[in-house]
């Protein structure tokens, strides 16, 4: 019935149901909405110790009650019927899930693009003990396969069978249709609740706050206007709602590493796991903003095919966070389970200087000296440096910032220049990664060194994609991988 | 040439059709004029009387500032033009444009992911089409405006049989 046939090992092939109580988790805020319709005028006159109906609708009360439960019982009746015509299967390398009942789809995702994995719970679906699956295969956008609700412990062996698919993990033969066991995890880091709550006290976001609220003290003075308080109101509002959401969001924030790949979880009320294969990551940035600097935190973000560029909305804007706050060493960490192989003698050097120095130091390569009028500030800080495995690219002197893209994951390149930077000899390198919150640029670099970069960069790509055979990262088996086209949606009427 | 300031050395680049001018033209015109156009008619509303503001000498400026910008622009079209440039590579794709904004791009023939060709009325007009390259990133931008019909069915084939023997996943 429900997915616990995948974990009692029956057969591959078997199409199957998410959890029965689904459409009530899905359906609880059209519920919430119809009741609160239809009770709150009811409610109202109870408090005024009014008949429970008015006057004079009361002839009228059996047709009105009668249209409320009509579109009650329609809306559960479209929730268990949309939850009646959803069906998934996991077989010979797809995940395919058919839903609908009037507009009928079918979608498959082949598993050895899937490229990240979550298990989103929200509160409601926390309390009953069930999850959202969710994996996101290589394109933008609105292209995630959810499979919601399952149970917690189904949806966590989904889970391991679909990351064991797509690894490529060789199943025991004697017993082909056995369940994949999970991969153990290693815990590798968790940011205090009181680390989160510092570093969200000390953002940009509290800058631009206490600028503005300066700033309009200082206006009502000038003006003698104090009616324009009131105005800040709904914006006091909204940072209070923005704190809360990223509060929720980076709550317990913990990341462990398992032979699947990097595993992230966080939430407050909403929980979600992440799970992100080896290699998926395309580029990752390194940030500090100005008053972090005291306390010596960074935050890190990922450009992951899938997670699309919402880095400003909600989801997505947790989804690519690699970690929310943390120290020097969290950031080595995570650098490392990012890029095993850093792919020079003295990483530690490299990524620091990356990271907080400035100047050549680490085989890095600045703005030459004689853009210092261009770049007052930045000219000893922004630079580049190439390791075999990656290229790194830092900016900033306030706002510090290093992004790390590997040489296999440089989608494209290209050379730009405009008139003033022409006049002092400069030129900037743009890598082109999937869409997300990381741009990598090399900005104002010598014209003959950001020309030897773009044609170095270029071949080392070249050479860093022969190494890659394989999109299953367990088995690098010599394997002919075809187009990224990997969805099919069917719309039949 | 002042075109050659940023170009990786040593590479012979292939032109777009001279006839691509026309259809830059075309589409200056229709932009530019109507542009100047709709900004002139405040200068005829207040002239009529029927508007007080703006002032004469807005009404005139504006427009006269726009239709002295569109006219640089229409001088820059030819040179803009002569100055995009693409060469085939062995594993990738070069391609570059802009005089003042100088850009070379580099597009791996392995990270193609497909490749677009279109053509406009005026385009279809001359014989012409404009050839979309598309990778998994948004930010790459290519793509080669006003290739000759064959010469972009040529191209296509080609890119896409490379792209079929080197490819590579993301």
């Amino acid at each position: 019935m429900s997915a616990g046939g995948l974990a009692s090992g029956k057969p591959d092939g078997e199409w199957l149901r998410v959890h029965p109580a689904t459409p009530f988790v899905r359906g609880w805020v059209a519920l919430a909405a119809i009741g609160y319709f239809f009770g709150r005028d009811s409610f109202e006159r109870m408090l005024q110790g009014q008949p429970l109906i008015d006057d004079r609708i009361a002839g009228r009360a059996p047709w009105l009650l009668g249209a409320g439960a009509l579109m009650l019982v329609l809306a559960v009746l479209s929730f268990i019927l949309s939850w009646y015509f959803t069906r998934y299967q996991v077989a010979e390398g797809y995940v395919r899930v058919n839903t609908g009942f009037l507009f009928k789809q079918q979608r498959q995702a082949r598993l050895d693009r899937v490229q990240a994995i979550d298990i989103v719970q929200p509160l409601l679906a926390r309390i009953f003990g069930l999850a959202e699956l969710k994996f996101e295969v290589a394109d933008a956008g609105e292209s995630a396969v959810r499979l919601a609700y399952l149970r917690i412990g189904d949806a966590r062996q989904l889970r391991a069978t679909i990351l064991a698919r797509a690894s490529g993990v060789r199943l025991d033969p004697a017993q082909p249709e056995a369940a994949a066991p999970e991969a153990p995890e290693q815990h590798v880091l968790q940011v205090p609740p009181s680390r989160l709550f510092g570093s969200l006290l000390l953002s940009e976001q509290t800058v631009f706050i206490v600028l503005g609220a300066a700033a309009s003290v200082v206006l009502s003075a000038l003006t003698e206007n104090r009616a324009f308080f009131l105005y800040l109101i709904p914006a006091a509002l909204g940072f209070v709602a923005a704190y809360w959401s990223s509060f929720n969001k980076g709550y317990n924030f913990t990341a462990a590493i398992s032979p699947d790949g990097i595993r992230l979880r966080y939430g407050l009320l909403d929980t979600q796991a992440q799970t992100l294969p080896p290699g998926r990551i395309q580029a990752l940035k390194v940030a500090q903003p100005p008053l972090w600097r005291l306390f010596g935190w960074y935050r890190m973000q990922v450009n992951a095919a899938g997670y699309g560029a919402g880095a400003n909305n909600g989801e997505g804007g947790s989804r690519t966070t690699l970690l929310p706050v943390g120290r020097m060493d969290d950031v080595l960490n995570m650098m490392a389970l990012v890029l095993p192989d850093p792919g020079t003698a003295d990483p530690l050097r490299v990524f620091q200087q990356g990271v907080n120095g400035m100047d050549s130091d680490g085989g890095f390569v600045t703005t030459p000296r004689r853009a210092r009028l261009l770049a007052p500030l930045g000219w000893r800080r922004n630079a580049f440096a190439a390791t075999d495995t990656a290229l790194l690219m830092r900016s900033g002197r306030w706002w510090r910032q290093l992004v790390v893209v590997p040489h296999q994951r440089t989608q494209s390149i290209a050379l730009q220049q405009g008139p003033l930077a022409r006049r002092f000899g400069l030129a900037d390198v743009v890598l082109h990664t999937t869409a997300g919150p990381v741009a990598p640029r090399v900005i104002q670099a010598d014209l003959r060194e950001a020309q030897a970069l773009f044609d170095a960069q270029a071949a080392r790509a070249r050479a860093a994609r022969r190494r890659q055979t394989s999109e299953q990262w367990l088995a690098q088996l010599d394997q002919r991988p075809t187009p990224a086209s990997q969805q099919e949606g069917q719309q039949r009427g | 040439m002042p075109t050659a300031a940023i170009d990786p050395p040593g590479i012979s680049w292939l032109r777009v059709s001279p006839k691509y001018i026309t259809v830059r033209l075309v589409e200056w015109a229709l932009g530019n004029l109507v542009m100047v156009a709709v900004l002139s008619l405040p200068l005829v509303f207040v002239r009529l009387g029927w508007w007080r503001w703006p002032p004469l000498w807005l009404a005139i400026g504006l427009p006269a500032f726009m239709l002295l910008l569109a006219l640089w622009r229409l001088v820059l079209i030819p040179r803009q033009v002569r100055a995009i440039g693409y060469a085939e590579r062995e594993d990738d794709l070069l391609i570059r444009g802009g005089i003042f904004f100088q850009r070379v791009m580099v597009v791996p023939y392995g990270r193609m992911q497909y490749v677009d060709i279109s053509a406009g009325p005026v385009e279809r007009g001359l014989g012409l089409c404009s050839l979309k390259l598309h990778t998994a990133s948004a930010g790459t931008n290519a793509g080669i405006p006003g290739l000759p019909a064959e010469e972009g069915a040529r191209l296509r084939e080609q890119l896409s049989a490379r792209g079929e023997a080197r490819l590579a996943g993301l």
